[in-house]
């Protein structure tokens, strides 16, 4: 168990604290319990899991603290196996040419490899869903190919294409929307991942896995001008 | 059908409600309105309000009925008069209800030593919930209406106002409080006990830079003897988190899900209405 303790966060918060460090395993077991947080009705506002820790909200001082009581009494019950129910495999189709890929070069020059290296690097591992966060729909995934990890950029750009791929130190992400960004990015999918029109709201979900398989501009175009929607996306590059 | 129309936008007039709740997980913040207790007022006077409220700060709008009549109260502390379609001037009280006709057009003037002020509609503004709520969120661009309102924005409403008789309420009164009792967030032992001495005993300036995501302050800088980069983590309203240049913003409703600097102290859930109406410029304290 890497749970530490629950502290109060505020008058109506609450902050379930996994330690200090960042690893996969940890994120399972954050994800274990934010499934379990999800079966029984605490009535809260929000229930915001992360890297090492899950933030609760609720109306009320009162709320908050029958809430603490609950939650301190399910712990015990926390099963690793069955939180990885309904997690999803995706296999995402990502082109790396230049127009898509503008700090591609930069991360070539920094760690001494080719193009076709930075691509099989990136596309050659299956991440893990930390969590969704800093925009609706943003998955920070992870853990990225050691020879890949690269920190942020010195000063970020005002605004980057949606849907563009990102790395920044030892995370990859996809950006839901246009946005400022500090991250590096290397090359774009050809559709939304977040969707106000579908029930499920955000394409990844925590716990689930993504392995990015690489195309062509050619078939970007086609992929793109098909304007999936949701359940088509689901369907053809998840299982 | 009752329609009216957006004629003047004011400042940063956006449709709110109490918040989105139950999708922060997947990166959308709560939102909502900045000061409850003005809009928990005015359901006194208009109490068939759809949780579909106006919000507008500094600057209010212009409103002009164009078919049918409206019900409307607005809240805050500022002028209220109607231009009716025979050209006569009324002016209005605060948190009071007030009959529009066709033709008659409403015009909020500035807010008085405050910033937001709010407008309730009897029959809600004829909305679609957006992810289960009205509020606006405009950076991730996710409400009913995506956007601030613009002129000529129209809202239809079907159903009839019900009395014209005059409702009203107490006025909330938005005191001048300066002094914040706060929490200790989670990143407190992130600052030496002589910088905590600095967070407690030297004030703040709201300044101009702020927003519906925080408001932020300017004072003696506050540097951590750790690190300001800590691994991202859920974020609330409320939360006082310090970047590298040490100058700390209190997260107000439109915030991101998650923040990536220490968090020194919260503020009390019931303050955050209160230090959002504090123009920039107003000096705050905190106290732990």
């Amino acid at each position: 168990m890497f749970f530490k303790r629950i502290n109060h966060y505020g008058d109506v918060g609450l902050i379930l604290d996994f330690g200090s460090d960042s690893s996969q395993q940890i994120s399972q077991e954050v994800n274990a319990v934010y499934v379990l947080l999800q079966d029984i009705d605490l009535r809260q506002l929000n229930v915001i899991p992360s890297f090492n820790k899950i933030v609760l909200s609720f109306q009320s001082i009162k709320e908050r603290n029958r809430a603490q009581d609950s939650i301190e009494s399910i712990l015990t019950k926390v099963n690793l196996t069955n939180s990885q129910k309904d997690r999803k495999l995706w296999n995402i189709p990502a082109c790396y040419e230049d127009i898509y890929a503008l700090d591609r070069e930069l991360i070539q020059i920094t760690h001494g490899l080719t193009k076709e290296e930075v691509i099989l690097k990136h596309t050659g591992k299956s991440y893990y869903a930390y969590y969704i966060g800093f925009m609706p729909g943003f998955p920070y995934l992870g853990d990225i190919d050691s020879s890949l990890i690269t920190p942020r950029l010195a000063t970020p750009r005002i605004q980057i294409p949606a849907r563009s791929v990102g790395i920044a130190r030892k995370h990859t992400c996809i950006y839901p929307k246009i946005s400022p960004s500090g991250w590096n990015i290397i090359g774009q999918v050809p559709f939304d991942i977040f969707s106000l029109e579908h029930s499920r709201t955000s394409l990844f979900l925590p716990g689930d896995t993504v392995q990015f398989q690489s195309i062509t501009e050619k078939e970007f175009f086609q992929i793109q001008s098909k304007r999936l929607l949701f359940d088509e996306i689901i369907k053809e590059f998840s299982k | 059908m009752n329609r009216f129309q957006v004629t003047r936008t004011g400042t940063y007039l956006t449709v709110q409600d109490w918040g989105r709740f139950h999708y922060q997980h997947l990166g959308v913040s709560p939102s909502g309105m900045m000061d409850h207790r003005i809009p928990q007022a005015l359901t006194k006077v208009i109490p068939n309000h759809q949780n579909q409220f106006l919000e507008f700060a500094y600057v209010g709008p212009s409103l002009k009925v164009e078919q049918g009549a409206i019900k409307v109260s607005v809240g805050g502390q500022c002028n209220i008069f109607v231009q009716k379609h025979n050209n006569t001037q009324i002016e209005h009280a605060p948190y009071t209800s007030i009959n529009l006709f066709e033709g008659d057009e409403l015009t909020i003037h500035n807010t008085i030593d405050s910033v937001y002020g709010y407008i309730a509609f009897e029959n809600g503004l004829g909305l679609e919930p957006c992810l289960q709520s009205f509020a606006t969120d405009t950076k991730a661009q996710i409400g009913s209406i995506n956007r601030p309102l613009q002129i000529g924005d129209q809202f239809e409403v079907s159903k009839d106002v019900s009395s014209w008789d005059l409702q009203s309420s107490e006025e909330v009164n938005i005191s001048k409080q300066t002094n914040f009792k706060v929490y200790p967030g989670p990143q407190m032992n992130y600052f030496s006990d002589e910088v905590l001495q600095t967070f407690v005993s030297s004030p703040f300036t709201i300044t101009t830079q702020s927003d519906r995501m925080g408001l932020r302050l300017e004072g003696e800088p506050l540097k951590s003897h750790i690190s300001h980069d800590i691994l991202s983590e859920g974020i609330l309203p409320g939360c006082i988190q310090v970047p590298t240049n040490g100058q700390p913003i209190v997260l107000m409703r439109d915030i991101p899900c998650t923040g990536g600097y220490p968090k020194i102290a919260i503020l009390a859930r019931d303050d955050i209405s209160k230090i959002a109406q504090l123009p920039p410029g107003t000096k705050i304290t905190f106290d732990l």
